[in-house]
């Protein structure tokens, strides 16, 4: 159902060639469309707002270290429609995230898809998320 | 009843006749167009244009692209108004993508834009207010009037900064809208932009929406905002430590 609504959705924008007006409420010039990375690790803040949302994350690095990634959704309007609600993600919870990093190295990036706590995969309804490749 | 009489009645039925039967007839209906609606396909749709601007606009718009585009390559993007959520204005909310409701009532059409929860009113059989007696704001000032089954919208007074598609328009630019349903099913804006004094010509294009059947149109408010333009003009996004 979810896939189906993101596919829709993905449809109409290259369709209607609207990812640049109202959809997109600033540029993702900032992100890497080339590659993705996966970060493992717990919520310590659900930002559910517009414009968008955001997902704080701890991600233990190899070494045992605590790194702090910003991630980025969309509004959650557009959210809603495509089956997310504010009480999927709760703190605490150890979820894995698929994102574009930012371009500049920050530890920020385009959240496109979460695998929450309990183990059920949801996509982020992202402007024209086709344009970024999901890589190993 | 002598005969000069006889014909006199006659004549005054066959005078009236046709007005009492236009009195007798139902108004044209207006067609309902009240409802939520998104953009869709349409494929009959009249061809969109380019906008066709004179040379010096031209080059306005040209300057203006290619520093986002530069920007952008940088991966620095440029700040928009929409990034500090102040939404498209017109024309740029009937562009949708979110959904977008009309309401019909007395005297008025209401549409919302979802997005930012952007509201124009058209106000219905009034005449249009002269240019410099409206203040430019966002959304501007709409006058309208049903033309049989299509709503035309004139809308003039929209905010020199408030640009659609990166086009420069002047205080002289009207907003001319044909709204009509194109089957039983798709409704179409038919939009001419009119700028003498930007415009080579009428810039024409279409939107096209379907119903979304059951939709409860869904608030909007930009209550969490994590970007700001910092000194350079450019997008950033606040520091994660700022955030409560």
């Amino acid at each position: 159902m979810m896939l189906v609504t993101h596919v829709r959705l993905i449809g109409l924008f290259l369709t209607l060639g609207m990812v640049s007006s109202s959809l997109a409420h600033h540029s993702f010039a900032v992100y890497d469309n080339s590659r993705s990375q996966t970060l493992k690790g717990v919520v310590t803040q659900w930002q559910w707002s517009n414009p968008h949302a955001y997902l704080e994350l701890d991600v233990k690095d190899a070494a045992g270290a605590l790194k702090h990634y910003v991630l980025e959704g969309t509004s959650i309007n557009i959210m809603m429609r495509g089956g997310w609600r504010s009480n999927m993600i709760n703190v605490g919870d150890q979820v894995t995230a698929v994102a574009a990093p930012t371009l500049n190295g920050e530890s920020t990036g385009l959240l496109l898809e979460v695998t929450l706590a309990n183990g059920q995969i949801i996509e982020m309804p992202i402007p024209a998320g086709y344009s970024f490749k999901r890589t190993p | 009843m002598t005969i000069h009489k006889l014909i006199a009645v006659l004549l005054y039925c066959t005078a009236f006749q046709p007005l009492m039967a236009w009195a007798q007839a139902p108004l044209a209906a207006i067609p309902d167009i009240t409802g939520v609606w998104e953009r869709a396909k349409d494929p009959t749709a009249p061809v969109s244009q380019q906008a066709q601007l004179k040379p010096q606009y031209l080059k306005v718009k040209q300057a203006l692209l290619q520093a986002q585009s530069e920007a952008n390559a940088k991966g620095q993007p440029l700040a928009t108004r929409l990034m500090q959520c102040q939404g498209d204005g017109m024309p740029g909310m009937m562009g949708g993508p979110f959904p977008m409701e009309v309401i019909q009532s007395k005297g008025q059409v209401t549409i919302i834009q979802e997005a930012y929860t952007q509201v124009r009113r058209i106000y219905l059989d009034q005449a249009q207010k002269p240019i410099a007696d409206v203040e430019p704001s966002f959304f501007g000032h709409s006058v309208g009037h049903w033309d049989q089954a299509t709503l035309i919208i004139e809308t003039i007074g929209i905010k020199e900064e408030v640009m659609y598609q990166n086009m420069p328009h002047s205080d002289q630019m009207r907003i001319k809208e044909k709204i009509y349903y194109a089957t039983p099913d798709l409704l179409r804006d038919e939009i001419t932009i009119e700028d003498p004094v930007v415009l080579e010509k009428p810039w024409v294009f279409t939107l096209s929406y379907k119903r979304i059947p059951d939709y409860q149109m869904l608030e909007y408010v930009c209550e969490g905002n994590r970007y700001y333009v910092d000194e350079k003009g450019q997008q950033k996004m606040l520091p994660a430590s700022s955030i409560k």
